[in-house]
């Protein structure tokens, strides 16, 4: 398990992610919620015979909520997995200048490359007023896959956030 | 002015080591190459190595991909008509269904479909599947009360008829039904015909395999093309895909007459009964489907249309299918 | 060499450079997915290449990304993810920590014993590597420091006790090596449990034989008490909710009345009634809870999110075909071609972790194995058995990525959590014979696939 490593404060950058926390851990309740739907799903299946097609999409809908979101919380804690070996022998400077540029040419093109497309995608979902394909399944297909560029926007301000800290960080030499 | 190659990127919904889902296509595949000397090449790519079954439909319209193979009743939680064109229940089998597709208002009722949900696809049917099996379960099923409360794998329209006879409905993917069933997380399950279910070795588990498959008399299989790509291509090249799909239909068909009697012989002597539907079943399953059709003409009103344009196809050509044929060999 | 080939070994070799750089490893896959298709796009224009990338194939990464929401498989995921995390917060582990002690109190190598015991039980409840070695390290380091054992051997104790989780189910990996090949979750857990508790029984062996041969290594404390009824029956106690627990969670699995998915959360609220139980449990835990879990969770699937990217980029350049070709066109027959191919991921385990293995690696060889025609006979009712027991292997030799420097997270979390004093060299000292005894049970493995099959085919009979 990765720890909420402090990063050096800077002002914006401190606010922009304190809000971001706030409002990723408060969407990680649903893995709570997701337990309780899961436990209902098995009372009715296994008491009731008879499981609801649409508790067992919810089930799916609120993993993938609290996934696509929590990557914005993964980026603030800076908990996304990386390769120390190296990287921990770096000075300081090497480090953010690392950091820059791999947001730069890396992250911020796969994030845009992602927002871009997903734009098209719920367009269309949206167009169609598309459902699951399950008849008893649940309808509104769009607000769930909205999810796609909505995380990805959230993302993006965490990573611009952690791109404006490391140059900030950076020109004070810190 | 000689032709532009044509390389069609073709993801599949179904493996092409399944029989007739999946080995259709590289027949189409082979063919296009050899019919148009090379002008017209297909790569297919396995379901999920490009992009999932679902998925396909989204990937051909928005250009991501220039062609795709499935059946369009995966798409009908986009487009509810879509089923219509995938496999009816107490529907045709596959000569009506051609002639209806083919010489009735079928083909551009489909193309129709699609123009108007705003996909910038062309479709053409690739094959027909014969029909599929009504699912196997582990105990027999004399009347409608004993479908109550199981929980069972069913693809497309018929679901939503087996779920007004209690019975809670999920769709798996192909891969999980054995375990799922083993495990009892689904009681009953339905997935294709008898040569592709031996393949998922249901028949190891549960004994009942019930015929005939009401569902799915006849499954259509689609080749969607970009519509884009479509209009590069020179009128030669339009007519050889065309021409090789129909030519796919005819040897789909044959193939799916031709392997199913082996492998249910086999599953006789290893123990599956296989039964044929009493009347009073088959009567309640009509009756809920019409049900069905009435509750998503009201919803949609081009699962409508479709609806009422098949149907009048039909009640004409009833008076033919009653006078032309020979009673069928009757199964117990 | 074909000038698609030639990018494909690039966009390999860019992906292990930049790894070193220390960047996340799932925007560096991400990246070089983007890079990779605009170079392919050029390629196509301006070399003799048809990858037909550009920026619009490139949205396909959408439609792959919305089958990893979209997927009732990993679901499980986050939910076992909870249950440990709220396991190790309930308390359950210093309880038995407490009272195993006294168990094995008089045994040489007797508190190591335990660890490897209680690392077993943690992974049969739980399978976050992370919180399983943190955990046995707060827990024991002290105490072995304290009896005088030899640091090596505590520490290679700890890092290999910890990592049992990702093996013996339930485990996240298992889960999405199922989702990758299509392959029942059911079947590999219980494929999973033999070799699994094969590995510990080696461990729990070499702790007593390495005691009996260095005594010094591994004394007993002066202060152990003979085994009264008591103690037996205090662990008894201690140990029946988290069994209780195990039992529920696999027990349904197996047996038929839940599947994975049922189960976890049934788990996840188990776990949560255990720290109630141990009054542990209070809106601050569960915060906590919540907030690892989203962490986790997160940061694992944000490499699930780049690997797509990456290896759709990958598989359109022709990464495929060369690799199958490479793989099947060895010289080796199919034993040897599955030797060579568990060394390159032993290999790889070197400095990429089971994740990125599992999602890029792991998919390319199914087709492989499955043309090899290697044949187990006697386990028909098992569904494809050959691929469940392939990837047992890989399992088995992925587990051993966790313990080899210079990547292996069981290291850093165990290094975390040491006092200063300990050197990153004593640790790497302390794993090497626990790897080589995966090596051994892998060995094992490949030569009798009965131990993966035979509970999984015993469930169908
Ligand atoms: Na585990
Ligand atoms: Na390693």
């Amino acid at each position: 398990m990765h720890d909420n490593k402090k990063l050096p404060a800077v002002v914006l950058a401190d606010r922009i992610d304190a809000v971001i926390r706030r409002m990723t851990l408060g969407i990680g309740w649903c893995y709570v919620l997701l337990v309780l739907v899961i436990i209902l799903q098995v009372v009715l299946r296994k008491g009731f015979s008879h499981g609801l097609i649409a508790l067992e999409e919810l089930q799916w809908h609120l993993y993938a909520i609290g996934v696509m979101f929590g990557l914005s919380l993964a980026q603030t804690s800076d908990a996304h997995i990386r390769v120390d070996l190296f990287h921990s022998g770096f000075r300081t400077r090497t480090k953010r200048i690392i950091e820059i540029l791999g947001i730069l040419l890396l992250l911020l093109p796969f994030i845009t490359v992602i927002f871009i497309h997903s734009l098209d995608f719920v367009a269309d979902s949206w167009r169609i007023n598309e459902s699951s394909s399950a008849p008893s399944g649940l309808p509104w297909r769009w607000l769930i896959k909205g999810a796609i560029p909505l995380s990805m926007a959230l993302l993006a301000l965490a990573v611009l956030s952690r791109l404006y800290r490391e140059i900030v960080l950076l020109a004070r030499g810190e | 002015e000689a032709a532009d190659k044509v390389l069609l990127k073709t993801p599949i919904a179904f493996g092409t080591n399944l029989p007739a889902l999946g080995t259709t296509i590289t027949w189409v595949a082979d063919r296009l190459d050899k019919v148009s000397d090379g002008t017209i090449r297909m790569k297919v790519y396995e379901p999920g190595k490009l992009v999932s079954p679902p998925e396909i439909l989204d990937a051909v319209s928005s250009g991501k991909v220039n062609s795709g193979y499935a059946t369009a009743g995966y798409w009908q939680g986009k487009i509810p008509a879509a089923a219509l064109f995938s496999a009816v229940p107490f529907g045709p089998e596959a000569g009506e269904y051609m002639a209806w597709l083919y010489y009735g208002n079928g083909m551009s009722l489909y193309q129709e479909m699609y123009d108007t949900a705003g996909y910038n696809v062309h479709v053409l049917p690739c094959a027909i599947l014969s029909p599929e099996t009504s699912g196997w379960f582990s105990k027999p099923i004399e009347k409608p009360e004993d479908l109550q409360g199981l929980n069972m794998r069913f693809f497309g329209l018929g679901a939503s008829v087996m779920e007004k006879l209690g019975v809670g409905t999920v769709q798996l993917p192909g891969g999980e039904i054995f375990g799922a069933l083993e495990k009892g997380a689904i009681d009953a399950t339905e997935f294709s015909q008898p040569a592709i279910d031996t393949r998922l070795g249901l028949n190891k588990i549960v004994k009942y395999n019930y015929f005939p498959g009401w569902h799915q008399q006849a499954t259509i299989f689609e080749l969607l093309i970009n519509k884009d790509t479509w209009g590069e291509m020179t009128p030669g090249q339009q007519a050889t895909i065309e021409t090789t799909c129909m030519a796919s239909v005819t040897n789909s068909i044959a193939e799916g007459e031709a392997m199913q009697f082996p492998v249910m012989a086999e599953a006789k002597q290893n123990g599956v009964e296989i039964r044929y539907w009493n009347q009073q079943m088959l009567d309640t399953f009509q009756e809920k489907w019409l049900e069905v059709a009435a509750e998503k003409s009201a919803e949609d009103p081009f699962f409508k249309k479709v609806w009422d344009d098949l149907s009048q196809f039909r009640e004409g050509y009833d008076l033919w299918e009653a006078n032309a044929f020979l009673p069928r060999k009757q199964a117990n | 060499m074909e000038a698609n080939e030639i990018l494909v070994i690039a966009m390999f070799l860019s992906f292990i450079a930049l790894l070193f750089t220390g960047f996340p490893v799932a925007w560096v896959l991400g990246g070089i997915g983007i890079i990779f298709a605009f170079i392919g796009q050029w390629a196509d224009t301006n070399l003799d290449t048809f990858t037909g990338l550009d920026f619009l194939t490139l949205g396909l990464v959408v439609n792959r990304l919305w089958k990893i929401m979209d997927n009732w498989i990993l679901v499980a995921l986050p939910m076992f993810i909870f249950m440990g995390i709220m396991l190790d917060k309930s308390g359950v582990a210093e309880r038995l920590m407490h009272s195993m002690q006294e168990l094995f109190g008089r045994v040489r190598g007797g508190l190591a014993v335990t660890v490897t015991a209680i690392g077993i039980i943690l992974a049969a409840s739980t399978g976050i590597i992370g919180a399983s070695v943190v955990l046995l390290a707060v827990m024991s380091l002290p105490a072995m420091t304290k009896q005088g054992y030899a640091m090596p051997l505590a520490l290679g104790t700890i890092a290999s006790a910890g990592t049992l989780g990702i093996l013996i189910p339930p485990s996240i990996m298992l889960v999405i090596m199922a989702d990758q090949l299509a392959l029942s979750v059911g079947d590999l857990f219980m494929g999973a449990v033999l070799p699994g508790l094969m590995l510990g029984a080696l461990y729990i062996a070499y702790i007593l034989v390495y005691g009996l041969i260095k005594p010094h290594a591994a004394p007993v404390p002066a202060d152990a008490k003979p085994v009264t009824f008591g103690v037996v029956f205090n662990v008894l106690r201690d140990v029946l909710p988290t069994l209780l627990l195990i039992v529920v969670v696999l027990g349904s699995i197996f047996g038929g009345f839940a599947t994975p998915t049922e189960a976890s959360g049934v788990g996840a609220l188990g776990a949560t009634l255990l720290a109630v139980y141990n009054r542990k449990f209070n809106l601050k835990v569960l915060k906590d809870v919540v907030a690892g879990t989203t962490n986790t969770t997160a940061y694992i699937f944000a490499i699930f999110i780049g690997a797509t990217c990456f290896a759709l980029v990958l598989r359109e350049l022709g990464g495929d075909e060369l690799i199958e070709s490479f793989l099947t066109g060895l010289p080796f027959g199919p034993y040897g071609i599955i030797f060579f191919i568990l060394g390159v991921i032993f290999l790889l385990g070197f400095f990429l972790d089971w994740i990125e293995i599992t999602l890029i690696v792991l998919p390319l060889l199914a087709p492989v194995i499955s043309a090899l025609g290697i044949s187990i006979d006697g386990y028909g009712v098992v569904d494809n058995p050959e691929l469940v027991w392939f990837v047992m292997l890989v399992a088995m030799t992925l587990q051993t990525s966790f313990l080899t420097p210079p990547v292996g997270f069981a290291l850093f979390y165990l290094k975390g959590v040491c006092p200063p004093g300990v050197k990153l060299s004593q640790i790497y000292r302390g794993v090497i014979p626990f790897i080589v005894l995966q090596l051994v049970a892998l060995l094992i493995l490949v030569f009798t696939p009965e131990l993966v099959l035979w509970l999984p085919a015993k469930a169908y009979g």
